[in-house]
């Protein structure tokens, strides 16, 4: 019974992942590279750095919370979204950068 | 020639004054004026979203990082510590890695008035605002 479980719990996860897409969104000359997005619950979205100079995402949206820290060009940082809603992104560091992230059911 | 001559009566009328003025201990270079409200707009620029508007510690993204953004009234740290850590990040120096390096993005002189900001409006500083600023 207890592996019976365990390996519909395993296909699920499966399943899920399968459906999970990623989005690519870049930092370009002080601006995100699309100004709004629109992903499903459990969607990835990959935050590119392309400017010579670092770049700070974060949220504090209450469908999702997050920073993902300072990071300097050519690297990316990705953040899954799990709960519906819409996600104000930002950059800590250039003010003008704002992207609305619709999370979908 | 009358344009020479008003020029001369100027010296002349200006004469006694010019000295003075050189002479004055406490006024500012145009470097000096105004640098805690440059400090200040930089601050409120680039600083408050963590830090806060009072600068202590409770901006409206505070609550998101442990440790908490620094009170900067309270800070004991030194000018020349501000200045590391505005320009190389929390990372950089063991604090935390939230703290963005602000290096690439202010401007020397924008650093400088920030941390003369900081001194300003720390409860143990013993910076007093310069003549011919704002918070007189």
């Amino acid at each position: 019974m207890l592996l019976k479980n365990l390996f519909g719990c395993l296909m699920l996860a499966l399943a899920l992942n399968a459906t999970a897409a990623e989005f690519e969104v870049g930092q370009k000359d002080k601006q995100f590279s699309v100004s709004h997005l629109k992903v499903k619950l459990g969607d990835t979205v990959n935050f590119v750095n392309y400017d010579p100079f670092f770049h700070n995402v974060f949220s504090l949206s209450d469908a999702k919370t997050f920073d993902l820290g300072s990071y300097p060009q050519g690297q990316g940082r990705k953040i899954t979204f799990n709960n519906p809603g819409t996600v104000e992104v930002e950059c800590a560091i250039h003010s003008q950068m704002k992207l609305v992230i619709e999370v979908e059911k | 020639m009358r344009g020479a001559l008003k020029t001369l009566l100027w010296f002349i009328a200006l004469g006694p004054v010019l000295p003075a003025l050189a002479a004055e201990p406490d006024q500012p270079g145009p470097e000096e004026a105004f640098k805690d409200v440059r400090g200040y707009i930089v601050f409120k620029t680039h600083c408050v979203l963590c830090h806060g508007i009072h600068a202590d510690g409770n901006g409206r993204a505070a609550k998101n990082y442990n440790p908490r953004p620094a009170n900067l009234r309270l800070s004991d740290k030194s000018d020349r510590y501000k200045e590391m850590i505005i320009r190389n990040g929390g990372g950089a120096m063991g604090r935390s890695p939230f703290m963005p390096p602000w290096g690439q993005e202010l401007t020397d002189e924008q650093i400088r008035d920030v941390v003369y900001y900081l001194s300003v409006i720390n409860v143990n500083s013993k910076a007093a605002p310069k003549r011919g600023s704002l918070s007189q």
